[in-house]
């Protein structure tokens, strides 16, 4: 009796401490489970389908809040800049392979296309840290860091979006479909091979930056800087390595979030905005800056997307999330699972 | 000698007597000089065109929204990102209480000048609901929920569709029966003076005290005794408040409103920008900007009309320049101007006073002798 005691203890303190991540994952179940009832196994499965991309985006966006202190606001816009980068590098190749007799070839076509959103992305993310982020940091004084690099980035996104307004015109430009094949079946339900591609691309990009966090010496790096920016320098850590690159990484997400969403969301100058929305409630939800909670949170958000449009209509899909989230602000403001980063509460 | 005296003596007691008056209600006499510039303008040949009047209430009501947001974005640091939703719930219910027509299901048909304060109010309340539920996380997470509850509204204003007539807009009565823009700038610059003498001496009491001791170290303002929640509500409610009360003059002079062209996220970066360009903390910063800066990117717009987005882009850039190299703004380049200005002044009288000791002193020995 005696040495079960503490199991029992120690169960249900880890039950307790986990409490408003339990209720939470609990309650998307039941929601998954009545949406799946109500609108049958395809609701389910896009919604996860959507939820891996708002996840890849959210990764990014804890990432850099993480490791670089920046609350991105112009994450919308890397969305958008994959979002034409997969466009016109689809239309180009699309254009000179129509004769081609490779079946392999054509099936490649979005998969390069991707690839050239997530190049793009990589290459904003370094240009902004290069140009922008940089000079900021030298100037800035430690206590508003976060609050001018927020305001940095607001004046990024309204650049970036009226330039391409400037540039290309505020015409939609998309593609009705990646994939040309018949649709697979998954347990019974007919999902579009568009669909499916984005879930086992979203899946290969979290695993992927997954490995390279946990088992590359530069991953280590980049966490470190996330726990102790001075004790990482003084370990050798180059900062003006690692800033570059955790921005050149978030932003090739989100880009690759948009490339592979380009069925979905047609590249328009302001496309950036919802996701840009979706991945900050992923993150507030899941607690800033943790990055295995936004993975989870992604794919919760997607549900109770699905959840609202069905059982609200689509135009509560703004409202509702809203109130939950307040809720869950108020009830615990560190996010469902939890973060590190200190002082989000004044008590 | 003396009757040159006496008169000189009179006009300085006059002119300080003035200036102890325009102090009171938070002005520099500079600033009350610009402000009879700005009465007087549109009524001048050049400027009293229908279109150049049009721009000037444009410049007054930016310059009126930013003087509200940098209340709030200056002074506690927290950067209310819903402001423009807040702006359009003052719009929306000054217009619904003025509607007398048969398309929405409520036809109060109340006077827009009594709706104003009701669409006030309930933004203000609004603003205090938010701001008890968020003011008490740290800032950036305040910012976040403000621009989530303004997504939200912007949403709800859309689906209430029986109240709102949804996307397809409300065309709310005017104030005014008539098809001159001047009476409204006087308006509008009426309750832009009226906004920024209220809430200069709100930043001037010991009230604003706080705020700036909470902006500036909030562990340290606490630790003297400060309540920050209290503070940064009030301060949140006031800003909300006089949002939704320049939201009505938008519903009420416009004449057309629709929930993208009042609570989109892109109304509240305008404001920012220009409250940031003009300098937070200032007050009166963006009240300076706002007019050059709607005159020129106007003047853009109309030259560049095949570039659509260009002013936009300006704004961006502008924005993002003064953020990274002159964060204190133009507000802060007057300030320092002037404070060279000064030292260069107390310099030269400094100068002169020793001059005058010199020609005075051989003047003491002889009287002495």
């Amino acid at each position: 009796m005696r040495q079960k005691l503490p199991l029992v203890k120690s169960i249900r303190r880890t039950i307790s401490e986990n409490l408003p991540a339990i209720v939470v994952l609990f309650s998307t179940v039941v929601l998954a489970v009545v949406v799946g009832g109500a609108g049958g196994l395809a609701q389910i499965i896009n919604s996860i389908v959507t939820g891996g991309m708002w996840a890849l985006m959210a990764v990014g966006l804890a990432l850099v809040f993480g490791v670089m202190n920046i609350p991105q606001f112009a994450h919308g816009e890397a969305f958008m800049v994959g979002a034409y980068a997969s466009y016109f590098v689809f239309q180009v190749l699309r254009r000179n392979l129509e004769n081609s007799s490779s079946a392999f070839l054509r099936a490649a076509t979005p998969l390069v296309a991707i690839a050239a959103a997530a190049v793009a992305g990589f290459i904003l993310g370094l240009f902004l840290e290069k140009l922008l982020f940089y000079p900021l940091r030298l100037r800035s004084k430690a206590g508003e860091w976060v609050m001018n690099a927020f305001l940095l980035t607001v004046g990024i996104s309204f650049m970036l979006t009226n330039g391409t307004t400037l540039v290309l015109g505020a015409n939609y430009r998309g593609v009705p479909q990646y994939w040309s094949a018949a649709p697979w079946t998954i347990l019974g339900a007919p999902v579009s091979v568009d669909r499916a591609m984005a879930f086992i691309i979203s899946v290969i990009c979290i695993a992927a930056l997954w490995l390279f966090l946990s088992h590359t010496r530069t991953g280590r790096a980049i966490r470190a800087v996330s726990q102790d920016e001075i004790g990482a320098q003084m370990m050798g850590v180059n900062l003006n390595f690692i800033y570059p690159l955790t921005l050149g990484l978030a932003t090739a997400l989100a880009a690759v979030a948009g490339g592979s969403l380009l069925f979905l969301f047609q590249a328009y100058p302001t496309v950036g905005v919802s996701p840009l929305y979706l991945a900050w409630y992923v993150v507030m939800m899941a607690g800033l800056g943790n990055i295995a909670g936004a993975i989870v949170g992604g794919f919760i958000v997607g549900i109770l997307q699905t959840a609202t449009q069905q059982f609200a209509g689509v135009v509560w899909t703004d409202v509702i999330p809203t109130m939950v989230m307040i809720v869950i602000l108020l009830v615990v403001p560190s996010g469902i699972f939890g973060t590190d980063v200190k002082g989000i509460s004044e008590k | 000698m003396t009757s040159m005296d006496v008169q000189e003596g009179k006009r300085s007691d006059l002119w300080s007597r003035i200036v102890v008056c325009i102090n009171a209600i938070g002005c520099s006499p500079l600033g009350a000089g610009l402000l009879v510039v700005l009465v007087v303008l549109p009524l001048i040949p050049p400027f009293n065109q229908e279109h150049f009047v049009r721009w000037f209430i444009m410049g007054a009501f930016l310059a009126a929204q930013a003087i509200a947001f940098d209340f709030t974005a200056g002074y506690i640091n927290v950067v209310n990102f819903g402001f423009a939703a807040f702006l359009g719930v003052g719009a929306y219910t000054s217009a619904i209480l003025a509607n007398e027509m048969p398309f929405l299901i409520v036809q109060p048909g109340i006077s827009p000048w009594i709706g104003m304060w009701a669409g006030a109010v309930l933004a203000g309340l609004l603003g205090l609901g938010l701001g008890w539920l968020t003011l008490r996380l740290r800032g950036i997470f305040a910012a976040v929920m403000a621009w989530f509850v303004g997504i939200a509204l912007m949403g709800l204003t859309r689906n209430l569709a029986p109240l709102t007539r949804g996307s397809m807009g409300l065309h709310p009565s005017t104030f005014l029966d008539t098809t001159s823009n001047l009476p409204y700038y006087y308006i509008i610059l009426a309750m832009m003076i009226v906004i920024y003498v209220t809430l200069r001496l709100v930043t001037r009491s010991h009230i604003g005290l706080a705020f700036k001791a909470i902006g500036q170290n909030l562990d340290a303002a606490k630790a003297s005794g400060i309540n920050p929640t209290f503070y940064r509500v009030l301060n949140f409610t006031l800003s909300c408040f006089f949002a939704g009360w320049l939201g009505s003059f938008y519903a009420h002079y416009y004449a057309s409103l629709t929930p993208r062209s009042v609570m989109h996220t892109a109304k509240t970066t305008e404001v920012l920008a220009i409250a940031y360009i003009g300098g937070r903390g200032s007050i009166w910063g963006g009240m300076i900007v706002a007019f050059p800066f709607v005159f020129f990117i106007e003047y853009v717009r109309s030259t560049f009309a095949e570039l659509p987005g260009l002013h936009m882009v300006i704004y961006g850039a502008l924005m993002i320049l003064l953020m990274i190299f002159y964060p204190s703004g133009v507000a802060g380049m007057v300030e320092s101007i002037r404070e060279r200005a000064e030292a260069i002044l107390r310099a030269r009288v400094a100068v002169g006073e020793s001059d005058a000791q010199v020609a005075r002193a051989p003047k003491a020995d002889v009287s002495q002798k």
